[in-house]
């Protein structure tokens, strides 16, 4: 019955323990990726839970600026570097606008680690191929670089990874690793370059279509804007990957990251609780089109 | 009057004059009517005209898209007219069925002269200058005056002037500006920290539910200025002062498109008395400006043009 | 079981003694608005115009607007303040539809996560249930399912037998609640016939019947069905008047405000029904309203049914009473197609 099980929880909620309180963190460094994205490293100012905490690739925290508000961002670093912790922040409004405005020492809130993960246990032994977007690169790499810290556990890797144009593109310091290791086939492409962009021009899909990973015993994992994920799931359907071997992050706009506040619902499930990661084969068969 | 607009409304849809005829049909509940939205013209003998019609369908016409025949009381037709003069919506996309109108049942007034609540009540007929309320057995006579809305007593506009049909029928004398305004003179007899202490309490109940903003066919903003969030102008939290705050922006932004029609005062589910403000609005741009809403479509909006002749004493 | 009684002429004394422990609330008309309030130790004239409150007693856990945390920025920082001290709190007069309701947003609030603002009033919180004998036609309690005058969610029910009421109790908190005041008595073999009819009878005065029969399958089958949407969501006009007065409607935002350097961070009722409730920078997946109509019936109809095993409606008749424009969910309801095909597209 309802009411005993809320007399139950009354010792939880004595030890004050109060999930929308955020923890507090330090701003160590800012890096600008491009004109409207940054990435922030930071850590907690409680050195016990700087100690403890740990997430998993795909995981989102909620960040807040106090006064001005708190938004969700996946966390970008990987868990196998748990020194401290990265999230990459799009400045598209109030939220965002406050975290870029941000110096190096400044304090914010953090909650989280929520949300569902990567399956990394599924992965293991599997080709991979990663296909990113944008901004969409952030959780993603948070799981390339999992992987590749433990390098032995997983097959043949391909990157394929594009942008709007060369100065969107994100996480720079990392594709150019990425394009110098020999155990990964990395495939940048911008949608149209500049004067000085000497590499590959035309859309992520197409690159996807040209790289032509096999798809036998492999995963791919998807992450971008909604226009690219659409056009990238019948590629690879094309390459000949089952719905469950395709692996994707849905965004919804999101509050409490919790499950409580309704708003990241599509169909029966939160995108907070029940995700963000979904494999296509659970999107097909999802009960809603809003995504 | 009733077989006149459904033999008209029908009459539209057969013909392809109009994609939707958007009118009044019978409630679910008592003393109720629910905008009638249809392409279908069997569907239209469903349209009825009785005292309870007090929806603004003018508001309608800013979301459907295709040529449309509303049904429009006299405060309805100013608001297409208004919305015309604003270039929101286009004469030739829209067929007014004007119908004449003596006036709307208030049922929070007919709840408090017989201390029942409206389902309780089973009856209520207007005959004559009377309304005459049943209750079981009981029956009890009352003037119009007694529970027309307030807006109704200060109606400006019993017949439409822009129509393109005008349904046939009576239009009997209402108008008592005096009882229109009582609510307004008593805020108005108070000292300005009673006053202020009064809409404190009011905008305490308020619960931020927009009903007043959405049914409001002057409120036509795509995004209103309390969703913005880059300056946040008003929170979006309900706290009174912000509450506060909100309507009386939206007081002043419908200035000269408000047409009276009393629709934010009746679906306000907390009670707030919020013509209070916008009749006061409405008669303040009366007075400066000798401009009443959508009188005439060709006009250009009040707040759009300016007469040298005009009063200068705002401007310091 | 019906095991006690208390005099309507002891009603006075019977909430005193209560407030003596914990803040007791009643329903009361505040400018004419019926919802609960503080009693103000004086007046129980509420027994006689009592019907239902127009704001939900979910109000009572989930405010319109509460404060989560404040805080202050100076020298060393920043220092936050979570409110504390919930006080013992009695409601009086919970129909067994919102009964039911806070049941339902009870769990909610406490799966996965606690909520902390929710779970701290909500277990300080006796419920005393009053059985419903004068429904509203808009009132469909009894097509949910919902006896008006039984509840299971309550820690007392009391239902009026003319002169007295007869009281069930079903907590320990219900017993002890009892126990405070020498005015509860027994009751008679009399009186409990006498609340059996009662009873019986109430269950007759809900007029408004809706067959819930296979509804979520019913939606389910026409979710993709932009048509039929479009032309039921046509008269909507996306306030949020249904949500927020739903017994069971929960969704809920996050806001801080700050002047200078003191500020706080609020929560307060959302809706599904508002175009920028899930409007993100680059796109809305609920920009036109027939969406936001359908995501509104097919949550209290078919997601929640998904996820807790249950219709979330209890038939309170809030929506159909106070909404504008009349949309009539029992309308919608009733009018579903019994063999509804898919169409395509999405």
């Amino acid at each position: 019955m309802i009411i005993t099980q809320i007399k139950q929880r009354r010792k939880e909620l004595d030890r004050g323990k109060n999930v929308y309180v955020p923890h507090m963190v330090l701003v160590d460094k800012i890096i600008e990726e491009t004109p409207t994205v940054r990435t922030i490293h930071f850590h907690f100012k409680d050195t016990e839970l700087n100690n403890e905490f740990t997430f998993e690739s795909g995981q989102f925290a909620e960040l807040s600026v106090f006064g001005v508000g708190e938004a969700t961002f996946c966390i970008s670093s990987s868990p196998t570097r748990n020194d401290h912790w990265e999230c990459g922040i799009n400045r598209v409004g109030l939220v965002t606008a406050a975290l870029h405005r941000l110096g190096v020492g400044a304090e914010i809130g953090f909650r989280g680690p929520y949300g569902n993960h990567f399956p990394l246990d599924m992965m293991a032994g599997k080709k991979l191929v990663f296909v990113g977007g944008g901004i969409g690169l952030a959780p993603l790499r948070s799981l390339i670089w999992n992987v590749l810290d433990n390098r032995d556990k997983y097959d043949k890797i391909d990157i394929v990874y594009g942008a709007r144009s060369p100065g969107d593109l994100c996480f720079k310091y990392d594709l150019d690793t990425w394009e110098a290791d020999q155990s990964l086939n990395t495939v940048i492409t911008v949608d149209k370059g500049d004067a000085k962009w000497k590499g590959r021009e035309g859309f992520v899909s197409e690159a996807l279509m040209d790289a032509a990973p096999s798809s036998r015993n492999a995963v791919a994992v998807v992450c971008g804007p909604p226009v690219m994920i659409r056009s990238t799931f019948p590629v690879l359907e094309q390459l000949g990957f089952m719905p469950d071997q395709v692996i994707t992050t849905l965004e919804k706009r999101m509050k409490c990251g919790i499950g409580k506040c309704g708003r990241c619902n599509i169909g029966n499930l939160y995108v907070c609780r029940d995700g963000p990661v979904f494999s296509y084969a659970q999107i097909k068969d999802f009960v809603s089109d809003e995504y | 009057m009733e077989k006149e607009l459904r033999d008209q409304a029908a009459k539209l849809l057969e013909e392809g004059t109009v994609d939707f005829i958007v009118g009044f049909a019978a409630g679910t509940l008592k003393h109720t009517t629910t905008p009638l939205i249809t392409g279908d013209k069997d569907a239209t003998s469903s349209l009825v005209i009785n005292p309870f019609i007090s929806n603004n369908l003018a508001t309608y016409a800013l979301e459907i898209s295709g040529r449309l025949g509303i049904v429009a009381k006299g405060c309805d037709s100013r608001s297409i007219v208004s919305l015309i003069q604003d270039k929101q919506i286009t004469r030739q996309d829209i067929v007014i069925l004007g119908i004449p109108c003596s006036g709307l049942i208030d049922l929070k007034k007919v709840e408090k002269l017989s201390g029942k609540e409206r389902d309780e009540i089973d009856d209520i007929a207007v005959v004559e200058d009377k309304v005459v309320i049943t209750i079981g057995s009981e029956k009890r006579e009352v003037t119009a005056a007694t529970v027309l809305f307030d807006h109704c007593l200060g109606c400006e506009l019993q017949i439409p002037q822009e129509y393109d049909f005008l349904i046939q029928g009576p239009a009997n004398e209402i108008r008592d500006n005096e009882a229109s305004r009582e609510k307004i003179q008593e805020l108005k007899q108070m000292f300005p920290d009673q006053r202020w202490a009064y809409w404190k309490q009011q905008f305490s109940r308020c619960i931020r539910c927009y009903a007043c903003r959405q049914v409001c066919p002057a409120c036509f903003c795509e995004r209103c200025f309390v969703e913005e969030s880059q300056p946040r102008w008003v929170s979006p939290v309900s706290l009174w002062q912000d509450n506060l705050i909100f309507q009386a922006v939206r007081a002043i932004h419908v200035a000269g498109r408000c047409t009276d029609c009393g629709e934010c005062e009746r679906v306000c589910p907390v009670d707030i008395p919020l013509r209070s403000l916008s009749k006061e609005m409405y008669d303040l741009v009366g007075e400066m400006f000798d401009y009443k809403t959508g009188m005439n479509a060709g006009a250009p909006p009040l707040m759009t043009a300016y007469e040298l002749t005009e009063v200068e004493s705002l401007i310091r | 079981m019906i095991t006690k009684k208390v005099s309507k002429k002891d009603i006075r004394k019977l909430l005193t003694a209560w407030n003596q422990e914990c803040n007791v609330i009643v329903p009361s008309r505040v400018d004419g608005v019926v919802g609960m309030a503080a009693w103000d130790n004086q007046d129980i004239s509420f027994l006689d115009w009592y019907r239902n409150t127009v704001i939900p007693p979910k109000s009572c856990f989930l405010p319109k607007s509460e404060v989560m945390m404040s805080f202050k920025k100076n020298e060393n920082g920043l220092k936050l303040e979570v409110p504390t001290g919930e006080h013992w709190q009695v409601i009086f007069g919970v129909r067994p539809c919102d009964a039911r309701a806070n049941a339902i947003i009870d769990h909610v609030f406490a799966v996965t996560y606690d909520d902390y603002y929710y779970i701290s009033k909500r277990r300080n919180t006796l419920l005393v249930g009053l059985s419903c004998t004068n429904p509203y036609d808009s009132c469909f309690c009894t097509s949910s399912n919902i006896d008006p005058t039984e509840s299971e969610y309550v820690d007392l029910m009391f239902t009026d037998i003319g002169d007295d009421f007869v009281i069930e109790d079903f907590t320990g908190g219900g017993k002890a609640l009892l126990n405070m005041s020498n005015t509860v008595k027994k009751v008679t073999r009399a009186d409990i016939d006498k609340a059996k009819e009662v009873k019986a009878a109430a269950v007759g005065q809900v007029k408004k019947t809706v067959d819930m029969e296979d509804v979520d399958r019913k939606l389910r089958s026409l979710f993709n069905d932009r048509d039929y949407w479009e032309r039921i969501s046509a008269k909507c006009i996306s306030c949020g008047i249904c949500t927020f007065l739903c017994p069971t409607c929960f969704c809920f935002d996050i806001n801080d405000e700050m002047i200078r350097k003191e500020g706080a961070r609020y929560r307060g009722w959302d809706s599904c029904s508002f175009r920028s409730y899930t409007k993100m920078p680059m796109e809305n997946p609920r920009e036109e309203k027939w969406r936001r109509v359908r995501q509104r019936v097919c949550h209290k109809f078919e997601f929640f049914p998904m996820n807790l095993g249950i219709n979330a409606c209890v038939g309170c008749g809030r929506c159909i009473r106070l909404c504008p424009v009349n949309w009539d969910i029992t309308q919608v309801i009733a009018g579903l197609p019994v063999e509804a095909g898919v169409k395509s597209g999405k």
